[in-house]
Order: C-alpha cells, then sequence, then structure tokens
C-alpha cells in the first residue's frame, strides 16, 4: 500500500480481515466499502475496524458508512487529497467515545450499524419469545379443565364460569396499547419480567380465592394483563432482533402457541387429579413465573453500551431511526417536534396514532378485523360438533390433538417457505391465501361425513390455522416497518379484541337457533373467504401504489442531484437513495433482486 | 387507560347481552376436552312409544293382549337384531317407578336366519313370551317391585345363535368416578345429579364398615345438604380436618328401589402443593440470576476487549509518533 505509518500494525491486522471469507465477499459485492477503508484515517485504525467487524454478526452492510451524512454535516471527500505529511495522531488526544475512523460510528452506536444480528443471541430471545407467546395463547385455553369442579365448588352456572376465559382473553387484547405504550418507553425487557410476575401473583393469589368474582379478578384481570404484558413484547422483540430470517423467526416463536398447549393440556390435568383445583392454581402460577425467565433473555439490542442508559438511548435510537425513515419531504416536520411539546405529541410519541393515515396499516386493520369474526369459533365448536354428530368423547379430544400437531408443524414451515425469495416480497398475498384457503376448509367441513372425514378437516383446518397464526404478526411488520410497529401491534390487538370475543357467542347463537352446526360453519368460512379476498386486492393496489410512489421519489432525487455539486461518489449516490426510505414495506415486490436485496441490506441500518 | 376500559366495557356488554342467548350448556372450553368438561351424561335411554312405530302396531297389541287395560301407559322397548352371531345386544332401560314394559326382539328382515327358535330368560328361569309379527317376539311385564328388575335376554337359536339383553335398572347418578381432593380448612361439595326426580335424597359416610346417615350427625355446621332441584343434591362439609377424609355415599330413593354414587374424599394439606410449588420458583430464580450473570460477565468482556483496542490504539499511535521522530 505503500503508507508508510503503521504498516507493521496493519500487516497484522489485516490478517484479521483476510482470514474472514464473509468480509471478503462483503468487499466484493460493495466495491465503495473497499474505497472507503482504505482511506488512511481507517487504515490507520484498521485494528478497529476488525474489532466492530468481529462483534458484529452479519457482514451484510459495511459498517464504514458514508462520508455524506444527510443530517446535513459536509465533508471533506476522502481520497488521495487527503495524504498530508503529519497524522493527527500523536497530537490529538482522542476521547473515548470518538469515532477513530472519521467516517465510522462511535463504538456506542457501532453495533446497530450492522442491524439485526439475525442470529448470535436472537436465537435465546427466540427462545424466550417462543415461551412468552406459548403462555399467552395456550393458558387461558389450558384452563378449561378446571371449569367444571370450579362451577360445582361455587354452585355457579357453566356460562358464569365461561366469563373467566372471556375476562382473560378479553384483558389480554384489550391491554394491548397499554402493552405497546409501556415497551415504547421502557423497552421489552422490563415489561415481560413484570408480565410474569403479574401472571404468577394472580394464579397464586386465586389459589386462595373464596367466591367466583374474586376468581373473575385474580384470574381474569391479573392474569390477563400479565399475559397481555408478555405477548406484545415478544412479538416486538422478535422484530427487533431478526430482519432477513424475521418470517422463519415469526413462524418459530408462533410455533409456541400449540406447543404449549399441548404441553399444559396433560399437565392441568395431572396436576388436577392429584392437588384439586386450588393447588394447581398455586402451581401454575409458579410455572407462569417463567416468563420472568423468557423476560430476562430479552437483552435490548445495542445494550453492550452502559446499561444505564440502555433505555433512555433506546428510545433516543428509535425515535432518531424514526425520524431518519422518514426523511425527504418529512424534514419540516423536525423543527416543529423539537419545538414546543404539547400533550398530543406526548402521546403521539409513545403509541403512534399516525399509523391510522398508514394505508398499509388501515387495510391490514380492516382485513385482521373481519377475519377474526370467524377465526376462533371452529375450534371452540369442533369437539362439540363431533360428540354431535355421534362421536364419542375422546376420539373428538383425539381430533383436537390432531389440530394442534398439524398446527406446531405448519408455523414454521410457514415461516421457511414466507422466507423463501419467491414469496417474501409477496407475502401480503400469501397472507390473503392463507386465509381464503382456512376459509375454504370451514365451508368444506359441512361436507365431512364420520370420523375419517372430520380427521381430514381438522388436518387440513391445523395447516391453515398455522400459517395464518405464523404470518399474524410478521405482514404488519412488513407493512409498517419495524420501529412503528410497537404502536401498531397494540392498536391493531385492541381493534381485534371485539370481533374476537364475539365470534364463538355468535356461532353459538347460530347453532342454538338452526339447531345444526353447519350454518355455523358456512359462516366462518364466508367471512373469512370475504376477509381474505379484501385483504388480497387491498394489498395489490397497496404495492401498486407504492410503486408508484418511489418512481416519484426516484425522479424528485435524480432532479434533486443534478443540480448538486458532483462530489459524491456514484456509488455513494446510489446507497443514499436506497437509504431514504419511505416508511412503506422494506421489501418492494417490483425491484428487481439485486437492488431489493441491496434494499433490504441497508433497510437493516434504519431498523 | 380510557382505550383498555372502554374496550372492556363493551366486551362485558356484549357478552352480558350473548352470554344470556347462549344456552348455559354451551362451553366456550376449545382444545383438549377431557372426561370433566362433558356436562350431562344421560344414560344412554331410548323410549319408543307404542305410537313410533308403524300404525299396524297399536292394533296389533291390543289383539294380542285383550286383557290389557286401555288406562295404562305400556311403553315399548325394542332389540332390532341383525342375525350376525356375536356379542348380544344391550339395551339400559331405567325405570324411575312402577310401570308396565313390552320388550320386543325384533329380527332383521335381509339376515339369513330363518325360522329360528326364540326363547326368552329371566337370569335361568325361562319366560313365556309371544309373536308379534312374523319375525318380532315380545314379552310383557308389569315392574312393581325390585325384584322384577334385572337382565331379560331373548335367544334366537337358528343355524346360527343371536341374543339381545334388555337391562331393566333403576336410573343411574350421572358422576364420574373421580377422587376429590380438598385441603384442610376449605369446604367439600359433592353434587349428586339425576334424570329423574326421587322421591328423596339420603347422604351416608362410611364409618368403618357401615353406612351412617349424615342427617343423623349431630354437630351442626360441619354439614350442609341442600336439594338444589328435585334431581340435584348437593352436600358440603365446611371447616375440613384430616379425619373427614374417607368415602361418602349419595343416594337416591325411587319406588323400584335406591340408587347410590361413591365419592372419594382426600383431605391435603397446604404443605403438598407447596413442595412443587417451592421448586418451581427455585428453578426460576436458579435460570434469572445464570442469565443476568452470563449477560454481566459477557458485558465485561467486550469491555475489556474495547479497552484493550483502546490502549493498543495508544500504543500504536505513540509508535508512529516516536517513528516519525526518528
Amino acid at each position: 500500500m505503500g503508507l508508510g505509518s503503521g504498516v507493521r500494525s496493519l500487516h497484522l491486522h489485516w490478517l484479521c480481515i483476510y482470514l474472514s471469507q464473509s468480509f471478503h465477499n462483503l468487499l466484493q459485492r460493495d466495491p465503495g466499502c473497499f474505497q472507503r477503508l482504505l482511506q488512511p484515517a481507517c487504515l490507520d485504525n484498521i485494528h478497529h475496524v476488525c474489532y466492530h467487524l468481529r462483534r458484529s454478526s452479519t457482514w451484510h452492510s459495511c459498517p464504514i458508512p458514508l462520508p455524506a451524512r444527510r443530517l446535513g454535516a459536509p465533508r471533506d471527500p476522502p481520497g488521495p487529497a487527503r495524504t498530508r505529511p503529519d497524522p493527527p495522531g500523536p497530537t490529538r488526544t482522542r476521547a473515548p467515545g470518538e469515532a477513530p475512523c472519521p467516517a465510522m460510528p462511535a463504538p456506542a452506536e457501532a453495533g446497530l450499524a450492522p442491524g439485526p444480528p439475525d442470529g448470535g443471541w436472537g436465537w435465546m430471545v427466540l427462545l424466550g419469545a417462543f415461551v412468552s407467546i406459548g403462555f399467552a395463547y395456550a393458558f387461558p385455553k389450558g384452563l378449561a379443565i378446571f371449569f367444571k369442579e370450579i362451577q360445582t365448588f361455587f354452585g355457579t352456572s357453566y356460562s358464569e364460569v365461561a366469563w373467566i376465559s372471556s375476562i382473560m382473553l378479553a384483558t389480554t387484547y384489550g391491554a394491548g396499547p397499554i402493552s405497546s405504550i409501556l415497551v415504547n418507553r421502557y423497552g421489552s425487557r422490563p415489561v415481560v419480567m413484570f408480565g410474569g410476575l403479574l401472571c404468577g401473583v394472580g394464579m397464586i393469589s386465586a389459589a386462595f380465592c373464596t367466591s367466583i368474582l374474586q376468581l373473575y379478578i385474580c384470574v381474569g384481570f391479573i392474569t390477563g394483563f400479565g399475559l397481555a404484558l408478555n405477548l406484545q413484547p415478544s412479538v416486538i422483540i422478535v422484530g427487533k432482533y431478526f430482519l432477513k430470517r424475521r418470517p422463519i423467526a415469526n413462524g418459530l416463536a408462533m410455533a409456541g402457541s400449540p406447543v404449549m398447549l399441548c404441553t399444559l393440556a396433560p399437565l392441568n390435568q395431572f396436576l388436577f387429579e392429584n392437588f384439586g383445583w386450588r393447588g394447581s392454581f398455586l402451581i401454575l402460577g409458579a410455572i407462569l413465573l417463567n416468563c420472568c425467565v423468557a423476560g430476562a433473555l430479552f437483552r435490548p439490542i445495542g445494550a453492550h453500551t452502559a446499561p444505564s442508559k440502555t433505555p433512555a438511548t433506546e428510545e433516543g435510537k428509535d425515535a432518531l431511526k424514526g425520524k431518519i425513515s422518514e426523511d425527504g419531504p418529512m424534514e419540516e416536520n423536525k423543527p416543529e417536534e423539537e419545538g414546543g411539546k404539547d400533550c398530543f405529541e406526548k402521546i403521539n410519541q409513545y403509541l403512534d396514532f399516525s399509523l391510522f393515515k398508514h394505508r398499509g396499516f388501515l387495510i391490514y386493520l380492516i382485513g385482521n378485523v373481519l377475519m377474526f369474526l370467524g377465526f376462533f369459533a371452529p375450534i371452540v365448536f369442533l369437539a362439540p360438533y363431533a360428540k354431535h354428530t355421534g362421536i364419542d368423547e375422546y376420539s373428538a379430544a383425539l381430533l383436537l390433538s390432531l389440530l394442534a400437531i398439524v398446527d406446531m408443524v405448519a408455523r414454521p414451515a410457514t415461516g421457511v417457505v414466507a422466507n423463501s425469495k419467491w414469496v417474501r416480497p409477496r407475502i401480503q398475498y400469501f397472507f390473503s391465501f392463507a386465509i381464503t384457503f382456512n376459509g375454504a376448509c370451514h365451508l368444506l367441513c359441512p361436507l365431512a361425513s364420520g370420523y375419517t372425514g372430520l380427521a381430514v378437516y381438522a388436518g387440513f383446518f391445523g395447516l391453515a390455522f398455522g400459517m395464518v397464526c405464523a404470518m399474524l404478526f410478521e405482514t404488519l411488520m412488513d407493512l409498517v416497518g419495524a420501529a412503528r410497529f410497537t404502536s401498531a401491534v397494540g392498536l391493531v390487538t385492541i381493534a381485534e379484541c371485539c370481533t374476537i370475543l364475539l365470534g364463538p357467542p355468535i356461532g353459538g347463537i347460530l347453532i342454538d337457533t338452526f339447531g345444526d352446526y353447519k350454518y355455523m360453519f358456512i359462516k366462518c368460512g364466508a367471512v373469512m373467504v370475504l376477509a381474505g379476498t379484501f385483504l388480497f386486492i387491498m394489498n395489490y393496489y397497496n404495492y401498486r401504489m407504492l410503486a408508484k410512489e418511489e418512481k416519484e421519489r426516484k425522479r424528485k432525487e435524480r432532479k434533486e442531484e443534478d443540480t448538486k455539486s458532483v462530489r459524491t461518489e456514484n456509488e455513494g449516490k446510489r446507497n443514499w437513495n436506497k437509504d431514504s426510505t419511505q416508511d412503506g414495506p422494506e421489501l418492494e415486490p417490483l425491484r428487481e433482486k439485486g437492488e431489493g436485496e441491496k434494499k433490504e441490506m441497508n433497510g437493516a441500518v434504519e431498523v | 387507560m380510557p382505550a383498555t376500559f372502554s374496550g372492556l366495557c363493551l366486551g362485558g356488554l356484549l357478552l352480558l347481552l350473548l352470554c344470556d342467548r347462549v344456552s348455559g350448556e354451551r362451553p366456550p372450553d376449545p382444545a383438549m376436552t377431557t372426561q370433566d368438561s362433558n356436562q350431562t351424561e344421560v344414560n344412554s335411554v331410548t323410549k319408543m312409544q307404542s305410537g313410533h312405530e308403524s300404525s299396524g302396531l297399536d292394533p296389533a297389541t291390543e289383539k294380542l293382549k285383550p286383557a290389557s287395560k286401555a288406562n295404562t301407559n305400556v311403553t315399548e322397548y325394542e332389540i332390532l337384531l341383525s342375525g350376525v352371531p356375536g356379542a348380544p345386544v344391550e339395551k339400559n332401560i331405567s325405570l324411575p317407578s312402577p310401570t308396565k314394559v313390552e320388550l320386543t326382539c325384533k329380527l332383521d328382515e335381509n339376515s339369513n336366519l330363518k325360522n329360528p327358535q326364540v326363547t326368552w330368560k329371566k337370569g335361568s328361569e325361562t319366560v313365556s313370551h309371544t309373536t308379534k309379527t312374523a319375525n318380532s317376539w315380545s314379552i310383557e311385564l308389569t315392574i312393581s317391585d325390585s325384584s322384577h328388575l334385572g337382565n331379560y335376554t331373548c335367544i334366537l337359536k337358528g343355524d346360527k345363535e343371536v341374543s339381545g339383553i334388555f337391562r331393566l335398572q333403576v336410573p343411574k347418578i350421572e358422576r364420574k368416578e373421580r377422587p376429590l381432593i380438598t385441603y384442610e380448612g376449605d369446604k367439600a361439595v359433592m353434587v349428586c345429579k339425576i334424570g329423574y326426580n326421587p322421591k328423596n335424597w339420603t347422604w351416608y359416610m362410611t364409618n368403618g364398615t357401615e353406612l351412617v346417615s349424615i342427617d343423623k350427625i349431630l354437630p351442626a355446621g360441619k354439614f350442609q345438604i341442600m336439594r338444589q332441584s328435585a334431581s340435584v343434591s348437593r352436600l358440603e362439609i365446611l371447616r375440613l380436618t384430616k379425619e373427614d377424609h374417607g368415602v361418602y355415599w349419595c343416594e337416591a330413593a325411587f319406588d323400584l328401589g335406591p340408587s347410590k354414587s361413591r365419592f372419594e374424599v382426600r383431605v391435603l394439606s397446604i404443605a403438598e402443593p407447596l413442595k412443587p410449588f417451592i421448586a418451581v420458583v427455585a428453578e426460576v430464580a436458579i435460570l434469572v440470576t445464570t442469565i443476568v450473570l452470563y449477560e454481566m460477565y459477557s458485558k465485561r468482556k467486550e469491555k475489556r476487549g474495547e479497552k484493550e483496542f483502546d490502549q493498543i490504539e495508544q500504543l500504536k499511535s505513540e509508535d508512529d509518533s516516536t517513528s516519525r521522530r526518528k
């Protein structure tokens, strides 16, 4: 290289780089990165670059970002113009946080530059999310085993006892926005640990209840609220830790629900036979404390900096990234936000109500709210329907086990399929297809005769159910981006709360009125086919609008660049274009694959 | 909190409106229904009134039995035999009060068994029967006390032998045999439900080998018997102690005899579930501590790594300066 000073350490540290094939590939892919690496300032501190490269678990994006920063700081052009005889080293006392390489990010932010790890500690986080989501979805269903005994004990009717389950479900979904606000403020980890603690306390106090009203409060409200504080943050943190493999991660995390259900049901039966319902509630309270373990695994991302600063820096980073991702036309909003903050602004900071103007979000909301009307009722009524057609109780229970097992396999499989390069750009279509398939299953159910027919139906239903559940949150993340996902998920769950609760009672009314189960299946099937078609059409429209907007933006930016000086390199220009994405989906289907890949990698920088 | 509160309110209101409509027997218990979630277990009783059959039978009955009084209702029960040899076809019949019954064994017209020899038996003694039609044979019985209850078998013998059994019995109490687990200081609740209205209910507790009626036990306030309806009876044992464990019986008295159900009550102390509870809490604490310690350790390693590199940087810059001075 002929640079003279520092050649010794240079050779030593180039070794570490050359040993890494991935970094080699990165340099070949992104020649601009290589150019930037050859800046004298960076080469002087090549060991620092090495250090950061070794620490980041992905090699997708260049750790040395472009010198032309969007926030307006002009920079000296790198390159041969910088050959100064006296490098600034000995005279400059470097502060610990200062970037050694002018274009390199300070160590505090370095962990973010590569983007979501897509692995490493992410797998442990996924395990925690698996447990947490599993408890949140499976626990209310697993409690059904105790209801008969509680009904006998307190001398109430069955519907009064069933309210426990309904209140729990209502609280879990209805407390979504609170969960989102808390996550926005404190991060996922404290919220999940507090949620786990709350669940445990709720169930333990339920063991000592002396009336059904106290059970409503302890099991329904307290435990339900705790589960809500478990569910949202787990989904959110999966989105923070994964980008490239996010559909797989989502599929695996959501697979927690059937696995936990299959574990909890026999466990609950065993506990009930040995300890009665009070003892079981006590032990279940302790088991729910495992959610705290799951929460402990949710290491805040970027936490290798001082831990005391983590919540504030996370929030600050989120806000910063939020601003960066909405640059360009949104520049004029910044002075407003930095100015006086009134109450509305404060609320908006914690729970992003501007999502209601987001086209993709509205489409998702309407489609999902419609879908949930017919989503859960068939599961609730499958066993009674089987008994109604003359099948004995154990075989009916076996149908549900079959459903759960197929579901368990379908969710990760769907994640893998959704991650493939053919499906991921068009993931919204895949989601609509899954919903329509689900609806078609229900419409065909009344034609199923005998136990074999119902078993086939249960198998297909399990598959369809798993497909929809695995992609439920993935599609929302895809539409609004990971930065706004926190607020989005809270707003979506409270809207879905109503229809989820309405679904089974409406089905029950249909069954009672007509005396036949088939109308309930027809209603569920029709609603879901309608929801699927709606989502398909609206997403097609959405994709087209996004492509149009992107073309507009590109045209505008090319005009802007023509007026600017040509000092920035060509790669810099192209990269800058890709960096300034809108708040739409991170992967646009109508782009070419190569571009799309690069955009996805740079999209990782925003997250 | 306004969002949640209104969401909950709405949900609650809707539930209130809708739960009234939905019948109480509709359980929203999804997955994994086990034996316990079944609400009512009605014994398989089928009553085929005389009018239900083809119209030809009524006059046929009248013709064959001119002595039967027109006022009394004769309930008819039928077993359809397919002519395929195997286990006997069974039918359980619950009779709460004295009545007249007609038991018929009908042979399927398409069966291979032709002109069989028909015998009706109760236990080991034969009962005389009548031939209703070409392929059905019946007996008529007056059930007036418990001695008339039992198993009545019809045997059709040809080249093969097929049989059907009518089990006449008092109604059974709907229950699954499962031990009742309770705790000291808590109360035990036992409920007996039956499909018919008995004359009265009695509860017994087992003292050694004999059954002692609970009504006769003096300390008032220990036992509470409530007749929730004509067909449901409820026993509550309050302020449980270890000595209260054992077997209890509930008995429904019918004209034709009593019907009993057995309850096994186990009284546990609080310490029993506490052991697994403490074990799980300890496991949670250990896991959380391990995770936190590992995180602190890895953070320290990173900080050390950063410090090392900063030091190397310092050394390098000193190196540069010294080499330049040279």
